[in-house]
């Protein structure tokens, strides 16, 4: 499982550093996703140093992670390097969003002071056919269907996420979203259940998501 | 046998049996419906009742339920609301339901609706928590249990819902057990997207006749050769047969009076349309038709012509 992420445009993550009056910048890079996604890794913290230096910022250190989303590991690798967090005005990750929060959560009682910034935009959590070709096929709904549905998530290829598609958008197998260039998520679910011989599937009229389980501020906490 | 309950002159002239014909009024991005009231009423004579639509292709346009009421109101014509679940939560759509019904509308179609990307709010939410089958689902619980997710209704609506199916989609296979799955919901009716390939449409109609539910064919006769270029260009995975263009075409290019020019649209499409829908009468496939010619009323007297009653 990787979370995608894409670099936002660099005079908005210049604008945010600004708006803070940010001087002294410490740069804490994602080595995992967002180095698959070259949004981060040890190229993504070289780059931004040099940009950030180029502009005049003073950075205090750039770190590469493995565990920017982990809230064990963040905490000693900041630990590390407390003397250079101490000297910072601000944090930019180069990870997705998670890291952002991961790292205000780490340093709530530290250095609760200190404003956390995103290079990236997180876009979804991805499979990956190879790099920069990037799909999403899982949209973490918490009620997974696939056991059903051929193994084919119509949450995430329907471009509706309907429960009973297609819908009368589709077009010999093509979608009306995005001009019938991508496929109709529950045609590749209907020709998956044919070929497994399991129509009777696909007639199951199903009920509507229960968002009253998935659409509120989710966690698994188990112990 | 149990007796079927009926809440409209449509969810009647079915349950009687009666061939009937639908219209379609589509209105426009404007509070005021005068010129679709107009239409509605030159219609009237002809219809049993007329669809109104709610923002085809994702381009807003006044609230359907509204305007079904207001030209109900105005026209004297009884209407199907349309009403896609593209714009509002399930939620939304159980108030919207009661709303109707107390708003004087006892017939609704529901409707997926086409994506917000497509139209010109393409910045907007889309919503579609529930599908076109799930809502028919949530109609049938208010009407028939009076109740929303088992709460209790204190005075429950009373609407005929209907269903879309679209005889042109390809694989078909996915498209009946489809419209199986909408039955099972519990859709009265269907109303079907716009045909001109008989056999086809013959053996589409054929495979649903089994879920038991009355099909009113769709059509859509062309008013002059650029509406049916048109249609024939910008409306996905339905073509207009070549012969049609060809016929079309050389009434625009060859008859220079425009009266004249009417008259040949008019009984071209009568030409075409008689034959093929007396073919599909003939082997018990309808239970009517559903014209979606929208600003063309005066081809109404020609259908009830064909279906001669």
């Amino acid at each position: 499982m990787v979370v995608i992420t894409t670099k936002k445009p660099e005079e908005e993550v210049f604008e945010a550093l600004n708006n803070f009056n940010a001087k002294n910048v410490l740069v804490v890079s994602c080595g995992v996703c967002a180095a698959l996604c070259q949004t981060g890794g040890t190229e993504g913290a070289e780059e931004w140093s040099e940009k950030l230096k180029e502009r005049g910022f003073n950075v205090t250190n750039a770190i590469v992670s493995d565990d920017v989303c982990d809230n064990r590991e963040m905490k000693k690798d900041l630990r590390k390097i407390d003397d250079d967090v101490k000297k910072s005005d601000a944090i930019l990750t180069l990870s997705c969003g998670l890291g952002v929060q991961s790292i205000i959560e780490v340093l709530s009682k530290t250095h609760p002071e200190i404003p956390v910034f995103t290079a990236n935009n997180t876009e979804f959590i991805g499979m990956t056919e190879r790099i920069g070709r990037f799909y999403m096929r899982c949209q973490g709904c918490g009620n997974c269907l696939l056991n059903e549905t051929g193994g084919i998530c119509p949450i995430t290829t329907c471009a509706k996420a309907l429960m009973n598609g297609p819908c009368g958008g589709m077009v010999d197998g093509k979608c009306e979203v995005g001009d019938y260039e991508k496929d109709c998520g529950w045609i590749l679910i209907y020709n998956r259940l044919k070929e497994l011989g399991r129509l009777d599937l696909f007639s199951k009229l199903r009920d509507p998501l229960d968002w009253s389980k998935i659409g509120h501020q989710r966690e698994v906490v188990w112990r | 046998m149990t007796e079927v309950k009926t809440y409209s002159k449509l969810g009647e002239a079915l349950a009687k049996g009666e061939f009937i014909l639908t219209g379609e009024l589509e209105p426009e991005k404007t509070t005021d419906l005068s010129h679709t009231i107009h239409e509605a009423k030159e219609m009237a004579p002809y219809v049993i009742a007329a669809n109104v639509t709610d923002s085809p292709l994702g381009i807003v346009t006044i609230n359907s339920m509204a305007a079904t009421h207001l030209i109900q109101k105005a026209a004297g014509l009884e209407c199907v609301w349309q009403m896609t679940v593209r714009d509002v939560n399930k939620l939304g759509i159980a108030g919207m339901i009661m709303g109707a019904h107390a708003l004087g509308i006892r017939n609704v179609l529901s409707l997926t609706g086409d994506h917000t990307a497509l139209g010109d709010m393409p910045e907007s939410k889309p919503v579609f928590d529930l599908d076109s089958a799930t809502l028919i689902k949530l109609v049938r619980e208010m009407v028939d249990k009076g109740s929303i997710n088992g709460n209790e209704i204190e005075a429950p609506p009373t609407l005929h819902v209907g269903a879309a199916a679209n005889p042109n989609a390809e694989p078909m296979g996915a498209e009946i057990l489809k419209i199986g799955r909408k039955a099972e919901a519990g859709c009265e009716f269907i109303q079907t997207q716009v045909v001109y390939d008989l056999d086809r449409t013959i053996e589409f109609l054929s495979e649903i006749k089994k879920y038991k539910v009355p099909v009113l064919l769709g059509i859509f006769p062309m008013k002059s050769y650029g509406m049916a270029k048109g249609f024939d260009t910008f409306v996905p995975g339905v073509s207009v047969p070549k012969e049609i263009l060809a016929k079309w075409k050389s009434v625009k290019n060859e008859v220079t009076d425009k009266k004249q020019q009417k008259e040949l649209y008019d009984q071209y499409n009568y030409d075409f349309f008689k034959p093929f829908i007396t073919e599909l009468r003939k082997k018990n496939l309808l239970a009517g038709i559903h014209c979606m010619a929208v600003h063309y009323p005066r081809i109404f007297p020609k259908l009830k012509d064909i279906i001669g009653n």
